[in-house]
């Protein structure tokens, strides 16, 4: 049997970096380092392009060329007989590339210098496996199709996407060894994401926002495409995203600053994978760690798995609340609490809502809040639906239905957070009562 | 032909032999290319002349094409500094190894060794790819022609300045 592409893709991923031999018409042969081969599937691989040179010129001319590769661990080398087939310099293999590259870049000293101009595809013609010394492979404490299955049984038996999302990063850790992780929506305008699980920081960042095409996280929702970085680079970090977007159009919508994106200060491996349901995109599973090189192809394709299990999961649950929600329990009224009166803000300006001196949040989750507020105030009710907020136009919710599951998720983790007499609890499917603790008052601040 | 300069220098010279990784290319007769890691490599007392050594038995095609053709290109890098230069040539042959050929390999070896592990790249797997069994070793020399600068960066493609 030939040598399949798959089977060796872990030396497109080494420490070592790729030579890649060319031709000229005229009969010269090239010899070059190519600091970074791309795995594209069974059939193809890129790679990164950064100078023009004598390789380039070569493959343009006669694009007959042949890489070789090392296995990081083993040292197994391999020839790969390739064929040019065109250059990417845009789009998500570039997107991807230009990611990885960033990381390779900044371990070898070579940031500023290594710049990718685009992703130079090849088909893969025949692979070689050069002969030579070669160690054994070292067993691995991960079986990562076994932590899928594991995976893939737990989100099965959840029944929201609260539990869904718990769910999910619960076995990354359990079972995949992952111990940071976050799960963030898109936003209904598909501006921005924000934060709607994590696992694995001190203060769960709950609400952060990141703008689309902003850092790993970003760039993964904006080309819906996984991007991975396996060296520890400053040129994805989130704050640098954030001061260039600043830069770029000061007048951008402006992003929740409040509540900090949780995170390892310097990630050494980054993965984030693009949650989508069909072609639709519905957020982005994030994992990253402080090791290098920890996230291979495997793992990203075991998140990939998982992200599209988390699509298709948010889709069914959506839809079973909607053709199957409860009635709201009927004739349960607020029952009267004492204490000192706590004034409840909301900023129309910044749409920001207080609870006392302290910010709580702001966009739809605080619109969500005061509505439920004013009903629980004024209109003595503590049983809400899902499907009433929906159609609340205050609310300024579009057709899109899984993101007012997930608005109520964050809510109710940013109170639980932030608040301690203040709580929303699910009562069934598609609703869910509100729980104050102590006398309130509604203060609306205009300007 | 003596009149032709020469197109390493001394510094040149000495950088080459000095533990570098050594990667060697050519091409058949449809200019369909191939390569494969060289040991090492030695340079003549007159700089006209460099010998790259390698195993055989990893470069069956290469090994045809430079008897058939005899077009060479051989990249020079260290790992540490990036530091690459290029050569090529026209007129590859095999030669017979020189008596303290195999302690030459052996020693461009150690230093290259020192060097990758250096940069956090395990000893083992870097020892690996460098063994060779001496009866499987064969020298290929070439008069080296032109010699490119190639380190990432500007300059990188340009001749090599002596």
């Amino acid at each position: 049997m030939p040598i399949g592409l798959v089977a060796i893709r872990d030396c497109l991923d080494g420490t070592l970096p790729a030579q890649l031999a060319t031709c000229a018409p005229d009969g010269t042969p090239n010899v070059a380092y190519v600091s970074e081969v791309q795995f594209v599937d069974g059939q193809h691989v890129a790679l990164s392009f950064q100078f023009f040179n004598k390789t380039r010129e070569n493959i343009l001319a006669n694009p007959r060329a042949t890489a070789l590769v090392t296995h990081p661990e083993s040292a197994a080398r391999y020839r790969i007989h390739l064929q040019y087939l065109r250059t990417d310099v845009e789009g998500p293999l570039f997107e991807s590339m230009k990611a990885k590259l960033a990381g390779i870049a900044s371990h070898t000293g070579m940031s500023g210098v290594f710049r990718l101009r685009g992703s130079d595809v090849y088909r893969v013609l025949d692979i070689e496996h050069i002969p030579g010394l070669e160690l054994p492979a070292r067993p691995s404490g991960r079986n990562l199709l076994a932590a899928i299955r594991v995976c893939a049984q737990r989100m099965s038996a959840c029944l929201d996407l609260a539990s869904l999302l718990d769910a999910v990063l619960a076995s990354l850790e359990s079972v995949c060894d992952i111990h940071h992780a976050m799960v963030l929506m898109l936003e209904e305008r598909g501006e921005r994401l924000y934060t709607v699980a994590s696992r694995g920081y001190e203060q769960s960042g709950v609400g952060s926002e990141i703008p689309l095409g902003a850092g790993v996280i970003g760039v993964a929702a904006r080309e819906r495409t996984p991007i991975r970085i396996t060296y520890m680079t400053s040129e994805y970090s989130y704050r640098r995203a954030i001061r260039e977007r600043l830069r770029a159009d000061p007048h951008a919508p402006k992003l929740e600053t409040e509540i900090p994106l949780p995170g390892l200060p310097e990630p050494c491996s980054q993965l984030a994978v693009p949650i989508l349901a069909g072609a639709r995109l519905l957020g982005v599973l994030y994992v990253e760690s402080p090791e290098n090189r920890r996230f291979g192809y495997d793992d990203e394709d075991a998140l990939v798995a998982v992200a599209a299990q988390i699509g298709t999961a948010i889709t069914a649950l959506e839809q079973a609340a909607e053709h199957h929600a409860e009635p709201p329990a009927s004739g349960v009224r607020r029952a009267p609490v004492s204490g000192a009166v706590v004034a409840i803000r909301r900023y129309a300006e910044s749409d920001s809502l207080f609870i006392g001196d302290d910010y709580l949040i702001k966009g739809v989750a605080g619109a969500i809040l005061w509505k439920l507020l004013r009903e629980y105030l004024y209109e003595h009710r503590t049983e809400f639906t899902n499907r009433e907020l929906r159609l609340d136009p205050a609310i300024r919710l579009p057709d899109v239905s899984e993101n007012l599951e997930a608005r109520l998720i964050l809510l109710q983790r940013r109170l639980a957070e932030r608040c301690d007499f203040i709580r929303i609890e699910k009562t069934g499917r598609g609703r869910f009562r509100l729980c104050v603790g102590r006398p309130v008052k509604l203060v609306e601040v205009a300007g | 032909m003596d009149a032709a300069p020469t197109v390493l220098d001394g510094a040149h010279a000495a950088f080459i032999q000095g533990g570098v990784s050594v990667i060697v290319a050519s091409r058949d007769a449809h200019n369909t290319p191939t390569l494969v890691r060289a040991l090492a490599c030695r340079v003549s007392p007159d700089r006209r002349r460099v010998t790259v050594f390698l195993s055989a038995s990893q470069a069956a095609a290469l090994v045809a094409a430079l008897r058939a053709i005899g077009a060479i290109a051989v990249v020079f890098s260290q790992p540490s500094t990036h530091r690459t230069i290029q050569l090529k040539g026209r007129d590859a042959a095999f030669t017979p190894l020189a008596p303290d050929d195999r302690e030459r390999m052996t020693e461009q070896i150690a230093l290259l060794v020192a060097e990758l592990t250096a940069l956090g790249h395990p000893e083992g797997m870097v020892r690996a790819f460098l063994d060779f069994a001496p009866d499987d070793v064969v020298a290929v020399a070439f008069t080296p022609a032109e010699a490119y600068a190639q380190t990432p960066g500007p300059g990188a493609g340009e001749r090599l300045r002596r």
